[in-house]
């Protein structure tokens, strides 16, 4: 039978490879927040894993609020990457550097 | 479930804030543009009645409300009261500022309240989906209101920082939650308390969960290592907004910290205590000496954040009730203060230009000899020169430290503000002893100038009389 | 047999993962996204959390996913400026990953979350997953479900408010105002006298 361990397994995975990522996509804004969506659903699967096997339904609903969460975030981190574009022409965050100190 | 009318009695500020954020969303759209100011007038009226109807809950015992999501405690009425204060002369201060720069616009006022809302989410949160949801109402308000000057590529630019690292942090506190929740089978914060009280959950786990909890808390706290979006953020943001974003959620803030520590993880505190020990130490050497090499007054004035989120640190990790309430002394007298300073650099500018460098404040003194004594009563406060009101939170919440035996810690705090001094004082010696570069003179509202002069007097005035003020935070902690 | 649904689709979701960090062009990057939120739906499957699945699949892979296409494709981003670096960061990036990643499995493996510690649930429960979740959406987490409509408010208020271009920022000609215009309004004559050489 499948454990516990076994989805939080899966879910570390998805947690490091979205940090690796973030350090690795740093010139890239769309892939960082694309990083920061495998970010959650990392979260989301710990929650779901841990409401199954304590046959609690508060994970589900938190993941529930997540989901909801996220979506807005993702429409308002678009928004904010689509001004940024039109004032700089570019998602390269080395050209977006302006600021120093 | 039901509800009886008590229940939404205690409920009532958020609910009357949301109706009228909601109202003045719908009413601004139909506006004409001349009577743009009768949205302004709506939004503080809002935070009038809010802070009228949060005044009028008895805060003798705390209650649980909808299903122990919803706390409603003396700690809770004391920020709450204290958050509408903030906002209140955060949009009396904007207002100017905002008409100038042709930001002036009823998505301001509507992300400022909602803002507001997150905040009292936080405050009066007692679980952590409640908690979580607030956190984000907050940030995505404070995302948008960065980037609202859409044509000016710096703030788009702080923006994308303030929303990728605050997003980077949402995630790592949420893993830390998630795990915490398998840990303990529940959400709500006492019962995550009485489940970690037994002891039958292996401590190097719930140190795992910790981790991320603090990590999660630190970035938005701006705390040393996780402070990178922090002096970008001030720097790049509009000033009125910078001014926001540097007050009143820091209350929230602290609001959040205590919730999840002395609420949730009270018998962790050995963990925890080691890991805030690291974290104050970094944020008030490394901002205090930083600050120095800055030039821009808003990027000074975010390591300075940075340095005073340490001292905040410092109360907290006492891990006792005596600490809290220092902790939340400091939070408020950090608010008033940072919300002065900010307030001056929107007295200085004006449509087309910002003050926001150090030579912009050279010779105030001759320019206008009240703003500069207030100025100078707001820089020696931050400071902690006594007799002003910053010296006596750093005297809170050092006193506790101390008293709890860790003395090395208050003497390094001590040595760094001491470094940290140099910089305040080096902003009077520019407004006295400097000519003045720019004599354009200063155009100022009476209300504006009433607030500012009220703003400077409260930190003098309470400084000499710290004792209600402290009494009240301890009050409404233990 | 479910034990190889799993690993068949915890495979593909951690390859998929992996892609989303290496790939080159944006769209793959989504494309990949798309394809590990698939796995993920299938794994919470087997976990009986059928809502969520579902949910993931509607809301993630129908809306969000297909917000970030269309921003992708909206903005012409130079493909090629992106992937400078990216060599030079690999080393550190692979290295920070899988310090955590080891540092993570001691602590979430089988050591304390394995069978002995976390029975396998009694699946056979009376309550359809969805009507579960809807009897506590409304009841006891009646306070964070207002929250969470505010949050969409807010999304909605903010986008709005950052990518609108209202009416009057767009060029347009007026045929009227044209032709009533004048030589004084447009040209303007000025007496420049001529500069002596020195």
């Amino acid at each position: 039978m499948l454990a516990l361990s076994d989805f939080l397994i899966v879910g570390a995975v998805l947690f490091c490879l979205s940090i690796a990522g973030i350090f690795l996509n740093r010139k890239n804004i769309i892939i960082l927040l694309m990083c920061i969506e495998l970010m959650l659903l990392a979260v989301n699967m710990n929650f779901i894993a841990f409401s199954h096997f304590s046959g609690d339904i508060a994970g589900q609903v938190f993941v529930f609020f997540i989901l909801t969460v996220a979506a807005a975030e993702a429409a308002i981190g678009l928004a904010i990457l689509v001004v940024l574009f039109r004032n700089k022409h570019t998602i390269n965050v080395e050209d977006i550097n302006s600021m120093k100190g | 479930m039901n509800f009886t009318v008590t229940d939404l009695s205690l409920m009532l500020p958020e609910i009357f804030v949301l109706s009228m954020a909601c109202i003045i969303l719908i009413v601004d759209a139909y506006l004409p543009e001349r009577l743009r100011d009768l949205t302004y007038q709506l939004s503080q009226g809002t935070l009038v009645g809010a802070a009228i109807l949060t005044l009028g809950i008895q805060p003798e015992s705390s209650t649980l409300l909808m299903s122990d999501l919803f706390i409603s405690d003396a700690m809770s009425v004391v920020l709450k009261s204290f958050v509408y204060l903030i906002v209140f002369a955060v949009l009396l201060y904007s207002r100017a500022y905002l008409h100038n720069h042709k930001l002036f616009c009823g998505e301001y006022f509507v992300l400022v309240l909602m803002a507001t809302l997150g905040m009292m989410v936080m405050i009066s949160a007692h679980h952590l989906l409640t908690l979580y949801l607030g956190l984000e109402l907050l940030s995505l308000s404070l995302y948008a209101l960065v980037a609202i000057q859409r044509d000016s590529s710096q703030a788009s630019e702080a923006a994308m920082k303030y929303f990728v690292l605050g997003a980077l942090a949402s995630g790592i506190l949420l893993y830390g939650m998630s795990i915490l929740y398998g840990l303990t089978g529940t959400l709500e914060l006492s019962e995550i308390a009485k489940a970690i009280a037994t002891g039958q959950i292996e401590p190097q786990l719930l140190s795992f969960a910790l981790v991320f909890i603090i990590a999660g808390l630190a970035f938005k706290l701006g705390a040393v290592p996780f402070h990178m979006w922090l002096p970008d953020v001030y720097q790049g943001a509009p000033t009125a907004i910078t001014l926001f974003i540097g007050s009143a959620p820091k209350l929230a803030a602290f609001a959040m910290v205590m919730r999840i520590l002395s609420e949730a993880l009270p018998d962790l505190h050995h963990d925890w205590q080691n890991m805030l020990i690291i974290l104050a130490v970094l944020s008030i050497a490394l901002g205090n000496i930083v600050a120095i090499a800055q030039t821009n007054i808003k990027r000074m004035l975010a390591y300075s954040t940075i340095s005073h989120m340490g001292f905040l640190m410092l109360g907290l990790l006492v891990a006792k009730p005596d600490g809290y309430s220092a902790a939340m002394f400091y939070t408020i007298v950090y608010a008033l203060m940072s919300m002065g300073g900010f307030a001056m650099l929107l007295l200085l500018s004006r449509a087309g230009f910002d003050a926001e460098n150090l030579d912009d404040l050279k010779g105030l003194n001759t320019r206008s000899p009240w703003y500069a004594f207030i100025m100078m009563v707001i820089m020696l406060s931050m400071a902690g020169i006594p007799p002003f009101l910053g010296f006596w939170a750093k005297w809170a919440v050092l006193s506790q430290v101390v008293a709890h035996g860790f003395i090395w810690l208050a003497v390094l705090a001590v040595i760094f503000s001491v470094i940290g001094a140099f910089y305040y004082l080096r902003i009077v010696r520019l407004m006295y002893f400097e000519e003045p570069s720019d004599t354009a003179p200063l155009q100022v509202n009476t209300d504006m100038h009433l607030a500012v002069s009220v703003n400077g007097l409260a930190i003098l005035a309470l400084g000499i009389l710290p004792q209600p003020l402290l009494q009240v935070c301890i009050q409404s902690i233990s | 047999m479910i034990k190889l649904i799993f690993y068949l689709f915890a495979g593909i979701l951690i390859f998929a993962g992996t892609r989303v960090i290496t790939v080159k062009n944006p769209v793959h990057a989504a494309m990949f996204l798309v394809l590990s939120f698939f796995s993920s739906a299938a794994i919470w499957l087997l976990l009986e959390a059928e809502f969520l699945a579902m949910t993931l699949v509607l809301v993630y892979v129908g809306a969000v996913m297909v917000l970030f296409l269309f921003v992708v494709m909206m903005l012409d981003i130079n493909l090629t400026v992106l992937r400078e670096g990216f060599a030079r960061y690999f080393p550190v990036g692979a290295l920070v990953g899988s310090l955590i990643l080891i540092e993570m499995l001691l602590l979430v493996g089988p050591n304390y979350f394995g069978l002995d510690k976390f029975q396998v649930p009694d699946t056979a429960s009376t309550v359809p997953n969805t009507v579960a979740l809807g009897r506590v959406l409304y009841t006891e987490y009646l306070y964070a479900f207002e929250i969470a409509a505010v949050i969409l408010l807010v999304a909605m208020v903010a986008a709005i408010a950052l990518t609108m271009r209202s009416k009057r920022q767009n060029k347009y000609q007026d045929p009227a105002r044209q032709v009533e215009v004048s030589a004084h309004d447009r040209l303007k004559v000025l007496k420049m006298p001529a500069e002596k050489a020195q």
